[in-house]
């Protein structure tokens, strides 16, 4: 929609600044944005696009400048939160949904209302809506709503994510960044359709692209940047592709011709690729000599990582041609600019951080000589001038810039023959790229080989030869002097052809195959075989006393598995739940059978003191496993003080409730059903439970969503605990008395129980009805065993080796789930 | 400030501090003070000192990584050393530290290879090696050689040899640690596996070879125990197991991996049996003894390792 005469901007920016130290991300850049006006946002990678971005939604402060919302003066109190009440929403590029939730409970998560309860049927409606939701905007998507997001395709998560933000309430500004990336090519219309009904709806969009056709399609506008700054501004209709790429690589930059330091490269090959493929990679040829520096360029995700990647996995077997087709000449030294993640080394100092790839060189009979590595690192310090107080400054308490200096003089320290440097210079003020790249030039001097992938075009100027890669594939190679910013661009949007994007139709599955591959699958699975097997060896036990009794014996183990699951869904493990138990058993065997009131209150205190737990953890950011660890001994100091020697009886009453003959099915077999139904209805049927369950795998996007992380975490160690007590309490009706030490081993059962019953350690993946049938069949497994005559000492190896076979087999089909 | 920084980069201060409070309290209850006060806590400390060590060293390899094996390694160790060294004393030895390396390794394999986190990979075989400890013990030979059980409660000046043992052994890894390569390897995997990979330190094999040093420690733990109390029993290793994480992470290693103190397990194996040591000199009874243990260890945890930001 085109704007009005005289109309209104919606949000005025007006010359940001953005400094980060002493990099200049953005300069006096301007924007107005109008009601259901489309603005096409482009421009070379590192030109600040993002930068802008974050501060249109709030999450970066500008350095200065003013922000104008719908005529308010919104300078200086302006972030996230007045963001969002402004209307202005934006689709991640890195996803920000919970993988373990459903696709309708990721919405739901955002727009239902946060209260504790919601009226029954909720679910039903979430759904409904959801559904409508993708089909209004996205028609025959084929997205099941019911589908939990890690089974979904890149495409479709895309497109779930993309509607999750058209579900913001009063939504006046949509930025959507690279939103088609994944998609193909009717969903990339579809999407197109969805920005133009926004449009006329009066929802200002921000449509970020490097797809300058798709661009030229949606918007009304054309907002070009590079540098930081905003260089021009075109209507979408009067400008063309060709004009717009050429508009994009800019003046040239002046540069001094390339006639020095070719004589350094020798026409020995340091590198040579012949015909690599991969899943992401298109029959790569690509070589590199000696002293030569080799730019790789284009488009951010066209395969340039995958690439650099492949050449490094070489450096195991130097001077022999990989499987994949890669021949390397020599050792490599691989410079990550990732520096948070690929990079440094944070608990480390500047020395450190330089010799950890160089550690041959400072060896002495031997040993390490903190000497010599005071030597050498003093010695990179020096030549790369770091800004730092010395060699032993904590790498963490330095700029980008200078981190980066210390991974490039790792790289460079080794002496390795090839140095692959991936987007070395990300977020580097200006001063340090140029001692980078006169440090690269000497490296090349002394005949060593480079290879340089930037994300900033212009760097690639001071190459000695390119490979622009486009879709995986390599689309040009430049030599000398026509490495110039325009001809990268271009290049970088050459059609290269070969390999569309096809979009993988998901087989569908047979319902067998589904059916085996159920997490409950497994645990149910085992608990019949075992049913079966221990009625071979007698056939009393299928009778309703032989099932009573077996099944009787197994109640506490389901209790604290399920207890166990509760810990583990927020992404922590309880080691002390077996004295927790003992204490219990004490509480209610001896205190409560004392002065039940006593005993009650004894028990409160308990839940009490595990949710104080779970919050000392989250508070002080200490690793569950330590804190509860340390609580052991506190359970069962407190359960020795109260009771020195085992002892105590189980109340008359609770017996009663226990031997209960319940009509058809025994009364174990009811509460062990009925405990992992009412679990199950907790974390997959309640509202809450989708908190419950997301804090353990997203938790910034369920605070996002506007639910508070710690109170779900607690809420998890409050429910555990009063599994333990249920636990205690069935454990004391099966001993008749109390002792406590005498439940310790179910530490360790509860973790195998839960491996069993189809969790997963972290990522919030629970499944409750598996656990509870995981508890019966572990003790169904020992009895079995017994009746066998096996020497009931093997039953802690079976309980091993039960764990390792359940991962194997887990890891297995996990592997065949990736190659297809 | 300086003295924050000195505090944080020297983090043994806080159980070298928790020894002395302590002794001073033995002191106090007890009514006399004798340098054998330090000499007979630190001999008491060693096997909870050694598992501290091995489990140290696992932790240090970073993700969230811990030996739940130890103890239950420490028995069968005990059992073989005991067994073995009726032939020949060096090859019991020999033979239990093996055997504890032999289990490392299998860890090391099974998490590495077969992807499976290294707690829930440490606990499965440590029920293994539980079963066979509970099926061969009673075909075992569970009393000490008399002659090495001379040697290492030998005196020097109070010191017993056993003590100097694990002083020489806390050395030697000290300098494995901070002084070698693979010290270095080890640091950085426990702290960026992905950085370290980048710069070219082969994790599988760090990772691995971690674990297969932590069994051969604890192995060697199991030679000493089991000839230092009389011999070996099969629930010998479990009361170590707290007191020994307790010491690898009181004294400045990090739970998450990639910073290590082999001079924090020192004090921490040694404050913990200063701190047993002093519950029975006030005659508490043995509830409330461990219900003050567990207190301190949380308090200290508390105070040591979280982050504050």
């Amino acid at each position: 929609m085109k704007v009005q005469e005289n109309q209104a901007p919606y949000m005025e920016l007006t010359d940001i600044d953005k400094t980060f130290g002493i990099t200049r991300a953005l300069q006096g850049v301007s924007l107005k944005l109008y009601a259901g006006e489309v603005i096409g946002l482009v421009g070379p990678n590192g030109a600040g696009k993002s930068t802008l971005m974050k501060v249109i939604t709030g999450v970066l402060p500008p350095t200065s400048g003013s922000i104008r919302i719908a005529g308010k003066e919104m300078t200086g109190k302006y972030g996230a939160k007045e963001a969002k009440e402004a209307g202005i929403a934006c689709a991640y590029q890195d996803l920000s949904l919970c993988t373990n939730l459903s696709v309708y409970e990721n919405f739901a998560l955002l727009n239902v209302d946060h209260k504790l309860v919601s009226k029954a049927g909720w679910r039903k409606l979430a759904r409904q809506s959801a559904k409508e939701l993708l089909e209004k905007y996205f028609p025959n998507n084929g997205i099941d709503v019911m589908a939990s997001i890690e089974k979904l395709s890149l495409a479709d998560r895309q497109i779930v994510e993309i509607c999750k933000t058209l579900m913001t309430d009063n939504l006046k500004v949509l930025i959507l960044d690279e939103p088609t990336s994944a998609l193909s090519t009717d969903k990339a219309r579809q999407l197109h359709e969805v920005v133009h009904q926004l449009s006329s709806q009066g929802v200002a969009v921000i449509y970020i692209s490097h797809k300058l056709d798709e661009i030229q399609l949606v918007s009304d506008r054309i907002v070009m940047m590079r540098n930081g700054q905003v260089t021009g501004e075109f209507d979408a209709q009067e400008i063309g592709t060709d004009e717009l790429v050429e508009k994009m690589g800019g003046e040239k930059k002046a540069r001094e011709q390339k006639t020095e330091g070719q004589d350094s490269i020798s026409a020995e090959k340091m590198v040579d690729v012949d015909g690599l493929n991969s899943s992401l990679l298109k029959d790569i040829h690509m070589y590199v000599n000696k002293g030569e520096i080799v730019g790789i360029s284009g488009l951010v995700g066209s395969g340039q990582t995958d690439l650099l990647n492949a050449i490094f996995r070489a450096h195991k077997k130097a001077g022999v041609r990989t499987k994949e087709g890669v021949l390397v000449n020599g050792t490599i030294a691989y410079v990550s600019g990732d520096r948070s993640k690929e990079g440094v080394f944070q608990l480390w100092d500047i020395e450190d951080n330089i010799l950890i790839a160089n550690l041959d060189q400072v060896k002495e009979k031997g040993l390490l000589s903190s000497k010599k590595s005071d030597s050498l690192a003093q010695h990179w310090y020096d030549k790369l001038k770091f800004r730092a107080e010395g060699i032993h400054s904590p790498i963490m308490s330095l700029s980008g810039g200078n981190q980066q200096k210390a991974l490039i003089a790792r790289g460079i320290a080794s002496g390795a023959d090839l140095i692959i440097l991936n987007d070395p210079t990300a977020g580097v003020d200006i001063e340090t790229k140029q001692e980078i790249y006169s440090l690269l030039d000497e490296a090349k001097k002394e005949g060593k080989s480079i290879i340089l992938y930037s994300t900033e075009d212009s760097e690639i100027e001071i190459c000695d030869r390119a490979y622009i890669m486009h879709e995986g594939a390599i689309a040009e190679e430049l030599k000398g002097n026509d490495i110039t910013v325009s001809n990268i661009v271009a290049a970088s949007f050459k059609d290269v052809g070969k390999g569309k994007k096809n979009d993988k139709e998901e087989k569908q599955e047979n319902a067998l195959v589904r059916l085996l591959k159920a997490p409950t699958t497994l645990p149910v699975l085992t608990l019949i075989v075992m049913i079966f097997a221990n009625a071979s060896m007698n056939r009393n036990l299928l009778s309703y006393m032989g099932f009573e009794m077996l099944v009787g014996s197994a109640v506490p183990l389901v209790f604290v598995a399920l207890s166990q699951m509760f810990i583990v869904v927020s992404g922590d493990i309880d080691m002390g739940n077996g004295t927790a138990i003992g204490l219990i058993n004490v509480l209610f065997g001896v205190i409560f059978t004392g002065n039940p009131l006593v005993g009650v209150i004894g028990m409160i205190i308990f839940v009490a003191a595990y949710v104080g737990m779970g919050a000392l953890i989250h508070i002080r950011r200490i690793p569950a496993i330590v804190v509860t660890l340390g609580a052991q001994y506190i359970w069962l100091g407190v359960a020795l003080v109260l009771c020195p020697t085992p002892g105590g009886s189980c109340p008359e009453w609770f017996m009663a409730f226990y031997d209960f003959a319940f009509p058809l099915i025994p009364m174990p077999v009811v509460i062990s059903v009925a405990a992992g139904l009412v679990c199950y209805y907790i974390l997959k049927r309640s509202k809450y439970g989708m908190v419950l369950r997301g804090i353990g795998n997203n938790p910034v996007s369920v605070e996002r969503s506007g639910w508070s992380y710690m109170t779900a975490r607690l809420t998890n160690y409050g429910i555990a605990a009063v599994l333990l007590i249920l636990s205690g309490m069935s454990f004391t009706a099966v001993c008749r008395s109390a002792d406590a030490n005498g439940a310790t081993t179910y530490q360790m059962l509860s973790i195998a129980t839960i491996i069993l019953g189809g969790c997963e350690m972290s990522g919030g993946k629970v499944v409750p009805m598996g656990v509870a049938a995981g508890a019966v069949a572990m003790t169904f497994i020992t009895t079995l065993l017994t009746s066998l005559r096996i020497d009931s000492n093997f039953q802690t190896a079976v309980t091993g080796g039960i764990l390792i076979a359940v991962l194997a087999i887990k890891l297995i089909s996990h592997r065949k789930e990736a190659n297809k | 400030m300086k003295a924050k920084q000195w505090v944080e980069k020297h983090s043994f201060i806080w159980p070298l501090v928790g020894t002395i409070i302590l002794w001073a309290m033995i002191v106090a209850v007890s009514g006399r003070f004798s340098m054998n006060q330090l000499f007979s806590c630190a001999t008491l400390a060693s096997f909870s000192l050694m598992l501290g060590l091995g489990q140290t060293i696992v932790i240090t390899s970073g993700e969230g990584a811990i030996d739940l094996s130890g103890t239950y390694v420490l028995t069968l160790a005990a059992y073989i050393s005991c067994t073995v060294m009726k032939q020949n004393a060096i090859l019991g030895i020999l033979a239990a530290v093996a055997a504890g390396a032999l289990v490392g390794l299998i860890n090391g394999i099974i998490n590495i290879y077969l992807k499976v986190p290294a707690m829930i990979t440490t606990l499965a075989t440590g029920y293994i090696v539980f079963t066979i400890v509970l099926i061969a013990a009673p075909h075992m030979n569970s009393l000490p050689n008399s002659g090495f059980v001379k040697l290492i409660t030998t005196n020097f000046g109070g010191l017993t040899v056993m003590t100097l043992i694990c002083l020489a052994v806390s050395a030697l890894l000290a300098v494995l640690l901070y002084k070698t390569k693979f010290g270095k390897n080890l640091h950085a995997i426990g702290q960026k596996r992905e950085a370290a990979k980048y710069a070219g330190i082969s994790v599988p094999f760090t990772v691995i070879a971690t674990f297969t040093l932590a069994g051969a420690i604890a192995g060697f733990a199991g030679v000493l125990c089991g000839a230092y109390i009389g011999g070996a029993f099969q629930d010998m290793g479990t009361s170590y197991f707290l007191p020994a994480v307790a010491a690898a992470l009181v004294g400045g290693t990090l739970a998450s991996g990639g910073r290590s103190s082999v001079m924090g397990v020192i004090f921490g194996a040694l404050m913990m049996s200063f701190m047993s040591t002093f519950l029975n000199a006030a005659n508490l009874a043995p509830g409330l003894q461990r219900l003050i243990q567990g207190a301190v260890l949380v308090l200290i945890l508390v105070a040591s390792v979280s982050k504050k930001d």
